[in-house]
């Protein structure tokens, strides 16, 4: 690009126009936060193939009043509780000294647990739940009561059948166990063991690990890759190997906790941009490269740019044409994180890169897990071989972790085959095609039903924005009673206003089932009174359109 | 909380005051608390401002400028656990529209218990040294400042 011009929302144009343009979309930004609902259409058709519509909606402003002052109860009545307990009026749940220990300099500040006491506590049945059978479409869950409040749990011994499972990350559907589709794994079972006992470098490559690093590049279409046996550790154990000192990372807001450790075990600068914004990532660029490093103004030796294909907290996708066309004219490298987006997006599963329709050679380090579509456990990175061949040489990972073990990769080899149909069935493009279904009318019937819902249309991460405290603790309990398992993420978390409910849609959800849960979700919502999106789109909009009518006589 | 957290934001207490609706909640609190008192029938309305502004600026005392630390665990190790919350707002860069929203509505208390107390002097002195109180923690050169090691640990 010869022309000085920006980039931004899809509009190539000069930057005098850039206010302008922003103003005309729609999209309007106040103390850093944007407002409204984000659009965009494709005008510039060379960047966006399709619409790319993403929603964050605000909800009123009564309801944040009433979110701060639910935390505010929440703290005044922790601070009482806290003062009873110091003065015996109360008993003591949580571990304490002992009384040789009592005058000693206190290992722990009380304050730093004060959320998590009074207010984790009241409401911590609803995570960890043990589940006792594969987390398919449904599950089975252990059931637990408490006789103290959520301090101690207890098994009753019974199990509760048949919950509808929206939390797992079983997008296509491989969470499953049919004896025919796992004969070929019950094979390498028994030829292989459980154990590989060594590490990539000394005795840990078996044939499966080659087998599979050759059918995942293939699989993605690039020339090489490699696999590791951990998700979270390749992202913290490779992001050293690729970048040190003197290097700059540019790291969208809402990284995965493995990217952001990665990146800080890595020692290089990090510099945040603001979520999927591309101006905030241009900006970033321009003065990494003219002002340089911080005090000795060098160059900076390399440039990364740390994005994800789904944020799993937000429900939105990456907006990889634009990254792309900066990444080239400010020449930084692009290293792509599609935990979410492998299998999940895409028309036949291959990520954030097919399903804008782009090159997957523009992408420098291309990484991935297997944890969340294909059924299995571990992460790869992938790219051209020069790349993958450093990799293998001075990656942490492949020096000291051990290795993938053979079952596991032949749950996702087969797994990969079915997607690809080289085992001979169109099984793997029917389940990436139901999920594509399944999320499109889920989010549909969500919008109509009224709640405020984060996140890509097309993405099958759906956050249900709760905003109140006491409302994430009803919610979760009030879905288990009524049979339907969900996540529920509250602050520090999540920003104190925003709050929610993390559905993920998978393959495997039959209709009956997302009607069950979807008509759960409405009683609930009235309920609770959870439908706060003014822009709600009605689904028959025929009978709405007064003027039709009246000319219809 | 390191795992599971959905953002980078080192540490969340920083941006609280910020947030959408947090501004007016405060005003709204303030307003809720004057009411409650002027609807205590022993209190004269001279008594009732007074006791709005030294009860708001013994709390905001003791909130943002006492209890040092955060509620939660913050993978910072631990560079906010000796620092208020005033001094840990917007990771401690001075006059940002938080800090001076928070140091501007105390002085307008203060105007308005002068002007319903009538300036009368017991009542000023009272008033005065409470906003006093609640002022001096936000001067810039006061960052950090411990005097005679109190609070300090």
């Amino acid at each position: 690009m010869a022309n000085p011009s920006a980039v931004c929302n899809g509009h190539l144009h000069h930057h005098h126009q850039k206010q302008n343009n922003l103003l005309k979309s729609g999209i309007y930004k106040k103390n850093g936060i944007t407002k409204g609902t984000k659009k965009n259409g494709i005008s510039n058709g060379t960047l966006y193939k399709k619409t790319f519509i993403e929603h964050f909606e605000q909800a009123p402003m009564y309801v944040a009043v009433l979110t701060f002052l639910g935390f505010g109860v929440g703290t005044i009545f922790g601070y009482l509780r806290d003062f009873m307990r110091a003065w015996g009026l109360e008993k003591r749940n949580i571990a304490a000294e002992r009384e040789q220990q009592k005058d000693f300099v206190p290992l722990y500040q009380d304050f730093e647990n004060f959320y998590t006491r009074n207010l984790y506590m009241r409401i911590r049945d609803n995570w960890n739940r043990p589940i006792c059978s594969v987390p398919g479409p449904q599950f089975d869950l252990m059931e637990r009561v408490t006789d103290d409040y959520n301090w101690t749990f207890r098994f009753t011994g019974r199990t509760i059948k048949n919950v509808i499972n929206m939390g797992s990350y079983n997008y296509l559907g491989f969470a499953e166990t049919d004896v025919n589709a796992l004969k070929t794994v019950t094979i390498e079972l028994q030829k292989y063991g459980t154990g590989v006992c060594s590490t990539r470098q000394e005795m840990g490559t078996l044939d499966k690990h080659v087998e599979l690093e050759k059918l995942v590049a293939k699989f993605l279409g690039v020339e090489d890759a490699m696999v590791f046996g951990m998700g979270f550790a390749t992202n913290s154990m490779n992001i050293p190997a690729l970048v040190g000192k003197g290097c700059l990372i540019l790291s969208d807001e809402l990284n995965h906790t493995s990217l952001i450790l990665g990146a800080r075990l890595s020692r290089a600068t990090i510099r945040i941009f603001k979520h999927n914004n591309m101006q905030s990532l241009e900006k970033l660029l321009r003065d990494a490269i003219i002002y340089g490093q911080p005090r000795s103004r060098r160059a900076w030796r390399k440039i990364i740019i740390l994005v994800e294909g789904i944020y799993s907290m937000e429900g939105s996708i990456v907006r990889l044409p634009e990254i792309v066309s900066l990444k080239k004219k400010y020449k930084a490298y692009l290293y792509l994180d599609e935990a979410h987006s492998i299998g999940a997006v895409g028309a036949t599963g291959r990520g954030v890169v097919e399903y804008f329709g782009m090159n997957p050679d523009d992408v420098d380090v291309l990484m991935g897990t297997f944890t969340k579509s294909f059924g299995a456990a571990g992460g790869y990175i992938a790219g051209k071989k020069d790349l993958v061949d450093f990799l293998r040489t001075h990656s942490h990972s492949a020096v000291y972790a051990t290795s993938m073990c053979p079952p596991v990769a032949e749950q996702i080899i087969r797994a990969m085959k079915c997607l690809m149909g080289l085992d001979g069935t169109t099984q793997g493009l029917q389940r990436v095609r139901q999920l594509g279904k399944n999320t499109r009318y889920f989010r549909r019937r969500l919008h109509e039903m009224g709640f405020i819902i984060y996140g890509n249309d097309d993405s099958p991460v759906v956050p249900l924005l709760l905003y109140m405290p006491g409302k994430i603790g009803a919610f979760a309990r009030r879905m288990l009673e009524k049979n339907i398992g969900v996540v529920v993420v509250g602050f520090p978390a999540t920003p104190i206003t925003e709050s929610r409910a993390r559905f993920c849609v998978s393959a495997a959800h039959t209709r009956e089932m997302l009607d069950t849960v979807l008509n759960a979700l409405d009683e609930l919502g009235d309920f609770l009174h959870l439908k706060y999106s003014r822009y709600s789109k009605s689904s028959h909009p025929e009978l709405y359109e007064e003027t039709r009518l009246e000319l219809e006589d | 909380m390191n795992v599971g957290v959905a953002h980078s934001e080192v540490n969340p207490n920083t941006r609280v005051m910020n947030s959408r609706g947090m501004w007016l909640t405060y005003a709204l609190g303030v307003c809720m608390l004057h009411i409650v008192l002027l609807s205590i029938p022993f209190f004269s309305v001279p008594v009732a401002w007074t006791l709005t502004n030294v009860i708001h600026n013994l709390g905001m005392y003791v909130f943002l400028h006492a209890v040092k630390g955060t509620p939660f665990e913050t993978p910072d190790q631990g560079k906010a656990r000796l620092l208020t919350h005033w001094e840990q707002l917007d990771y401690g860069v001075q006059f940002t529209s938080s800090r001076k929203f928070f140091t501007i509505s105390p002085i307008i208390l203060y105007f308005l218990a002068s002007f319903y107390t009538k300036y009368d002097p017991t009542h000023f002195i009272l008033n005065t040294a409470s906003l006093l109180t609640v002022l001096i923690p936000k001067l810039p050169q006061l960052h950090g400042v411990r005097i005679f090691g109190i609070n300090k640990y």
